[in-house]
């Protein structure tokens, strides 16, 4: 990072299924609760970057740039950004761009979804969209079913077992008790996961992430400071189609931005301590934690066998238990990263949020200094 | 799925070209919602890979598949979206063609009373003496005036008996006001004409035509029908009242329900296709048996 810039303020609502509330309800709530929680004002807040992916199929609204400038009293620049699941991230990275080249101080990033407005069918075809129109639509995929593809040939290649798969949304439901912003705050067993109905073959209904309302902001600033700094901000694409990929079980993306991460914020694995990773669909959790070098190919399973690992993963609850509003999730995931080492004293978080099947890859790394 | 407007389909008609291959199934996955449906990823034989539905059952990762072309939806404004699903190839094996036990030909003759059956197969086996030989009915009916040797007369309890020693290969109780008979052929009658090196010739109604071709194997039964000549059904029926009365062997009462078996005849001439190798039209004689010696020739010449 070319500047220090600091994470000064956080807020998000509770995701989950919210009739009462407006996409324009959700960002306020989130927006005042970022404010409030840091030291400055709505005034010091010099541009807004909003990350939404579905405003128009799902809400029938664009222009997200001036409804968020909207929410402040003196309507500050602002602009959207859009990349599918991984928005969030590339709202932050973007933030970085502005603050870094000192066009901006303070910038407020807001990431805000409106999703169960409409039918699932809708709903499914609408996420179609962050993958290939002309590759992967026609075929009647949906996005669990590119997953589905993904977790067979996981299981092909490294003898994955489906009750070893069970293991990740156990513990990412397990730690979501304690989060009051999640979705689903419920423990499962793992027999509960095969046993709810199936999605896309492997994957069941409790492997998946839900569809959700939320939003979630942040505020960066060069100019007010906080214990908390980025690190890093670095994001990597892929190819969007699977089908133009050499690999299934391996995501290009994060391999590219986790290197450029590590090298950026100068720390190796070891240094971090807890991770918010990118679990739309169980078998991901396990790809991305080795494609960010936690593990080898194919043993990332062992970090949810561990009873009481080393590190923390999705201390949330992650995408599966806390809810996955599409761009308000990379947001989110660098709030509860902020907070886990605020409270931990521990010095380097990490998360990662990646959209489509990893064509886009956000990370950032948060250190802790008292 | 995208709207499909015709520039889309378009687009999507160009490529199936370059799909159009064999491949290897790579990873598949099966969609529950919102309809049941198996996707796979196949990596096709350029090293290109594609996304799209397999057919058939059981997948597995590395079978090769085959691609098919279907209609996967007919768009509001009418156009018809094709695309490419990938065919399981599952190795089977075809059952023979020929059937290992297969006995030897019977030509038989089909068709509503009346229509001329007799006559042909009697003019046939007459001027081919030496091959083809018809094959005696049983029957429990009385013997009639008229009757020209074609009938062997049994007892009710005899045709039972023989029945039921499996003697009576096929059989048939044809519908009568005025009396029960019982039809059927001795698999004796026919089996040693075979020995022998001819052709039987059976005179059959749709019941007896069945449990010769369940016995023996369709492929076995050189299937001719016989219909009236006319063109409806009505006509075809009005000839065949004029025949049987004409030819004087039959009471009214007789040709009445002959008639009305004649009608069923007719719908399972239609309805059973399947057990006809040719559907001729008597109406003419020497023709009609110039073209059964023909294709009776033909047939044997092409067999096995």
């Amino acid at each position: 990072m070319q500047k220090d810039v600091f994470v000064i303020g956080s807020g998000q609502t509770r995701f989950g299924e919210w009739w009462d509330k407006s996409l324009h309800n959700l960002m306020q709530e989130a927006f005042d609760a970022a404010i409030d929680s840091s030291p400055c004002t709505a005034l010091d807040i010099d541009m807004v970057i909003v990350a939404n992916m579905l405003g128009e199929l799902t809400n029938n609204q664009a222009h997200l740039g001036a409804l968020a400038s909207s929410l402040l009293p003196h309507q500050p620049p602002a602009l959207r950004v859009e990349a599918a699941c991984a928005s969030g991230s590339i709202a932050l990275h973007t933030a970085c761009a502005m603050l870094e080249s000192g066009r901006a101080e303070t910038v407020a990033i807001l990431g805000a979804e409106k999703m169960t407005d409409c039918s699932a069918d809708e709903i499914s075809n609408a996420l179609m969209g962050a993958a290939d129109s002309e590759r992967d639509q026609p075929s009647g995929l949906t996005f669990p079913g590119i997953f589905g593809l993904i977790a067979k040939r996981y299981m092909h290649e490294f003898g994955l077992t489906r009750s070893q798969l069970n293991l990740v949304s156990a513990r990412h439901h397990a730690h979501a008790c304690e989060n009051p912003y999640a979705q689903f705050r419920n423990a499962i067993a793992p027999g509960d996961v095969e046993n709810s109905p199936s999605v896309a073959e492997p994957l069941h209904v409790l492997d998946c992430s839900p569809v959700s309302d939320g939003a979630a902001a942040c505020i960066l600033s060069t100019k007010h400071k906080s214990p908390v700094r980025l690190a890093a901000s670095q994001i990597a694409s892929d190819s969007l189609s699977i089908t133009e990929r050499s690999s299934l079980t391996s995501f290009l993306a994060t391999k590219t931005a986790a290197e450029n991460a590590f090298t950026e914020a100068s720390v190796t694995n070891d240094d971090i301590r807890c991770i918010e990773l990118h679990d739309c669909f169980s078998i991901a959790a396990l790809i991305n934690l080795e494609d960010l070098g936690f593990s080898e190919a194919g043993r990332g399973i062992e970090w949810y066998i561990e009873e009481n690992p080393l590190i923390t993963i999705n201390g949330s609850g992650g995408l599966k238990a806390c809810g996955h509003p599409v761009a308000a999730t990379g947001i989110k995931q660098v709030n509860d990263i902020a907070r886990k080492l605020m409270e931990s004293k521990e010095r380097f978080g990490l998360a990662q949020n990646f959209g489509g099947a990893c064509a886009t890859c956000g990370i950032h790394i948060l250190e802790y200094a008292a | 799925m995208p709207p499909n407007t015709p520039p889309i389909v378009s687009r999507l008609h160009r490529r199936h070209g370059e799909k159009l291959q064999q491949g290897v199934i790579i990873s598949y996955t099966h969609i529950a919602q919102p309809y049941s449906r198996t996707i796979g990823l196949i990596q096709l034989s350029d090293g290109t890979k594609v996304l799209a539905p397999l057919l058939g059952p059981n997948p597995s990762i590395g079978q090769n598949v085959s691609p098919r072309m279907y209609l996967s939806e007919v768009a509001g404004s009418g156009l018809r979206v094709y695309n490419i699903a990938y065919e399981i190839l599952v190795e089977k094996a075809i059952p023979h063609p020929i059937s290992p036990s297969f006995p030897g030909y019977i030509l038989a003759l089909t068709g509503p009373s009346g229509v001329g059956k007799s006559t042909i197969s009697r003019l046939l086996t007459t001027m081919c003496s030496d091959f083809l030989v018809p094959v005696p009915i049983l029957t429990t009916r009385k013997p009639k005036k008229g009757d020209d040797g074609e009938y062997r007369y049994v007892s009710k309890k005899t045709f039972v008996k023989l029945q039921k020693k499996g003697e009576i290969i096929s059989f048939a109780q044809i519908p009568s006001s005025e009396e029960k008979r019982w039809y059927g052929y001795c698999a004796h009658d026919i089996e040693h004409l075979w020995t022998k090196g001819m052709l039987p010739v059976v005179i059959t109604e749709m019941h007896l035509l069945q449990g010769l071709a369940g016995h023996y194997g369709r492929r076995s039964i050189l299937s001719l029908g016989l219909l009236p000549p006319g063109r409806s059904k009505r006509s075809m029926l009005s000839h065949l009242l004029h025949r049987l009365r004409s030819r004087g062997r039959d009471s009214e009462k007789s040709i009445a329900d002959r008639i009305k078996n004649a009608e069923a005849d007719l719908q399972f001439f239609r309805e059973r296709q399947d057990l006809f190798d040719r559907i001729v039209v008597n109406n003419n004689l020497n023709a009609v048996v110039d073209l059964v010696q023909q294709y009776t020739r033909q047939q044997l010449r092409d067999s096995p």
